[in-house]
């Protein structure tokens, strides 16, 4: 028996690129390259296989093409880079499991091309089940779509042909920002199931430029304001509620500029969904600043309704939804359908949109399809549907202008996750994410919660549609949150170098006042709960295994002082779960984050176990 | 003051002045927690609080009585008459509050 837990000290993904981009710069500087022998080194950033690092040096300055060839000629992905003598350049969309052909060709210079191998991907890649599409409507453009359970973020070209994979699970919404890089969340799970420490600023060849940390985590969706800072989804830094706030981060220094809490608005418990929770009351999975009436515009899958918050004040100017079950005095901020069309009421929904006329669009997930319990439908009755509204606020009236999904019933349904986009006039993408079967039929309970089970399904579908008909139709196995179009370079800085910035904290862990008052044992923590510590550079991360129904709480103790740290060991305590990815197969496993921030010294972490405590034999200091 | 009670017992004290119920389950981690927290509780707010326990599992009739769907649970009852009530576990502070705020 050893004399502590397993421990593993984990340097930050942003510091291991560091080294790693270092390494192939130290080795290009030593050597000498041209574009006929140039240095390559494929996912230089740890996280991407599917892209490479070329450096190579040319006798004048010049422009390069890079052009990586396709299966056939349509597949080509090609960027031109600025002039330089000395190249290094990021190939994007290179195939898994292949000797790619990339062709470098110098502006009014010959092609020369090299081989760049690249290994099959792994099983968290998702499989194709049907693309079509055609070239000429998706051009060099990749749909993207980001993970829900283990099936890590990808990109998939016209002909479905994956061309774009993260191997580490960076979740939640992936949006291109003003500087052409995306915003992604953290693989960093600072509270189960989903909350995440922050978000990435990175590019699409996986490298971290910043990487923003927030008190109270991040989950769901971001937004680039204007002025380049950040608009998050977040919570209380406590967790005693969660998905209800909303922080706006200085995008160059990470601090915190506001923070505006849905409590002060709205009422928890008042418009409950069938999916409600005292803690997740709102369950806010989408957020949009309306710049034409400097409102922030949110959606609650736990209210069954879309808000908009004044940006200047936090007050309630409206509310889109179901008008069943509020109280009398937020009728007024509700629409009354109007109409001959057909009307439906979304429910549980995901991912709203603020159109440029003012008229509001989510995915309508339909779960329950109802706010009132004796009217509930099972998922395999039910629909799921990308949906337009027209919304008048001067008589406060709602019309429902477009729809697609309703006619497709169950084979379409997805009972959480997914989203809409708006390209222009009649042209949509409809991203149903969760799609889930037990069997023949539409899945009851979540997957996430069943990921062994032969019996469950899960796919994703992503259709475009455009003047009414169908243009794209995507469906892969496995699920997942969002879907964008994107292209995989653009026209800024595609190849930034140089270490990323590390922006602001992960915040204070809440420990619990009320420690268990019983004696420290001196023994070592029974190696049957298979705990484990995981150190990084701003917080330790306890693992571990306990049977439903014990009483665990993770200690600090230096001296006199104490810190303690409950640990629930609770059946079924996650009830949604719009990122699955980080449940463990064994329902018995417990993980428990605790920041460094407010701790300072070195202390010894013991574990609570019933009635006794433990040593784990491990010290951290802060 | 805490009493572990039956729903008989429950009967013959859920009307006399402030009553917190915690529905709990001995199969419960957060509920075994929440224990050690309501003597914490119960030493702060004194006789002015009756904290009654009652075993989820076992009394299925004030369980369906009161419409509780998971444990722990608490309910606060005043004169009867539930004035407040909470779902999962709460730290001390917001019990406190919750027992201030609803009898206040």
């Amino acid at each position: 028996m050893t004399n502590h837990i397993p421990y593993a000290f984990q340097e930050s993904l942003a510091r291991r690129q560091e080294l790693s981009e270092r390494a192939v710069l130290d080795e290009f500087e030593r050597g000498s390259y041209d574009i006929e022998n140039p240095l390559v080194k494929v996912n230089p950033y740890l996280i991407n296989p599917l892209a490479a690092l070329v450096c190579f040096e040319t006798p004048e300055e010049v422009a390069v093409s890079v052009t990586v060839r396709g299966i056939e000629p349509e597949g080509d992905i090609s960027h031109t880079f600025p002039p330089a003598r000395r190249h290094v350049l990021p190939v994007l969309g290179l195939y898994p499991g292949r000797r790619n052909r990339v062709d470098l060709t110098p502006y009014e210079g010959s092609a020369h091309t090299i081989e760049i191998e690249t290994q099959p991907l792994g099983d968290n890649a998702p499989e194709l089940v049907r693309m079509e599409t055609t070239p000429s409507y998706l051009g060099e453009d990749l749909i993207f779509v980001t993970p829900s359970l283990a099936a890590l973020a990808t990109g998939f070209d016209y002909r479905g042909d994956i061309r774009w994979h993260l191997n580490e699970p960076l979740v939640f919404d992936m949006k291109r920002l003003r500087n052409g890089n995306v915003l992604i969340g953290t693989e960093r799970v600072i509270e189960m199931p989903y909350y995440m420490t922050g978000l990435y600023e990175m590019t699409l060849a996986g490298k971290i430029v910043r990487e923003y940390s927030i008190p109270g985590g991040y989950h769901h969706d971001q937004w680039e304001m204007d002025d380049g800072n950040l608009l998050v989804l977040t919570e209380s830094p406590t967790f005693s509620t969660v998905e209800d706030q909303v922080v706006l981060l200085d995008r160059k220094t990470g601090e915190e500029l506001r923070r505006w809490d849905l409590k002060d608005c709205l009422v928890p418990g008042e418009g409950k969904s069938g999916s409600w929770s005292q803690k997740d009351w709102f369950h806010n999975n989408a957020l949009w600043y309306d710049r034409n009436d400097n409102a922030i515009v949110l959606s609650g899958r736990h209210t069954d309704c879309i808000v908009s918050i004044d940006y200047d004040t936090g007050e309630l100017k409206w509310i889109l939804g179901d008008p069943r079950t509020w109280p009398e005095d937020k009728q007024r901020y509700l629409f009354r359908q109007v109409g001959d069309g057909d009307f439906d009421w979304f429910y549980e929904q995901h991912g709203c949109l603020v159109a440029p006329n003012g008229d509001i669009m989510c995915f309508d997930n339909g779960r329950f399809r109802s706010k009132i319990r004796e009217e509930f439908l099972l998922n395999k009755d039910n629909f799921s549907r990308g949906v337009r509204y027209r919304i008048n606020r001067e008589d406060m009236t709602v019309e429902q202008v477009w729809q697609y999904g309703k006619e497709l019933g169950e084979d379409f349904y997805s009972s959480y996750i997914g989203n809409v986009e708006l390209y222009g006039r009649d042209w949509y993408m409809v991203h149903s994410g969760g799609i889930q079967y037990y069997g023949e039929h539409a899945s009851e309970t979540p997957a996430a919660l069943m990921q062994n089970d032969p019996n469950v399904r899960a796919e994703s579908e992503t259709v475009e549609i455009r003047d009414g008909r169908i243009m794209l139709d995507l469906r892969i196995t496995g699920n997942f949150y969002r879907a964008e179009k994107l292209s995989l370079y653009h026209d800024q800085d595609n190849a930034p170098l140089g270490p990323a910035e590390r922006l602001g904290s992960i915040g204070v862990t809440s420990e619990f006042e009320t420690l268990i008052p019983v004696p420290r044992t001196g023994e070592m923590l029974p190696e049957r709960y298979e705990a484990s510590i995981t150190e990084e550079q701003d917080r330790f991360t306890f693992d571990a295994i306990f049977e439903s129904g014990q009483l665990v709480m993770l200690m600090l103790e230096k001296g006199e002082e104490r810190h303690g740290y409950f640990i629930s060991t609770a059946k079924n305590k996650f009830n949604a779960l719009c990122c699955g990815t980080f449940i463990k197969n064994d329902p018995r496993s417990v993980s428990m984050s605790v920041s460094k921030e407010g701790l300072s010294g070195t202390y010894e972490v013991c574990v609570v176990v019933d009635d006794a405590e433990f040593e784990t034999g491990i010290e951290i200091t802060c | 003051m805490i009493k572990d009670v039956s729903s008989a017992e429950f009967n013959e004290i859920r009307g006399n002045g402030v009553v917190l119920v915690d529905f709990y389950s001995k199969t419960c981690g957060p509920c075994k927690m929440l224990a050690f927290i309501l003597a914490d509780v119960d030493k702060e707010v004194g006789d002015d609080v009756t904290i009654a326990k009652l075993d989820f599992d076992e009394n299925a009739d004030v369980v369906e009585e009161f419409g509780v769907k998971g444990y722990p649970t608490l309910v606060l009852l005043r004169d009867g008459a539930e004035v407040a009530r909470s779902a999962g576990l709460r730290q001390k502070p917001e019990i406190v509050n919750m027992i201030k705020e609803a009898t206040a």
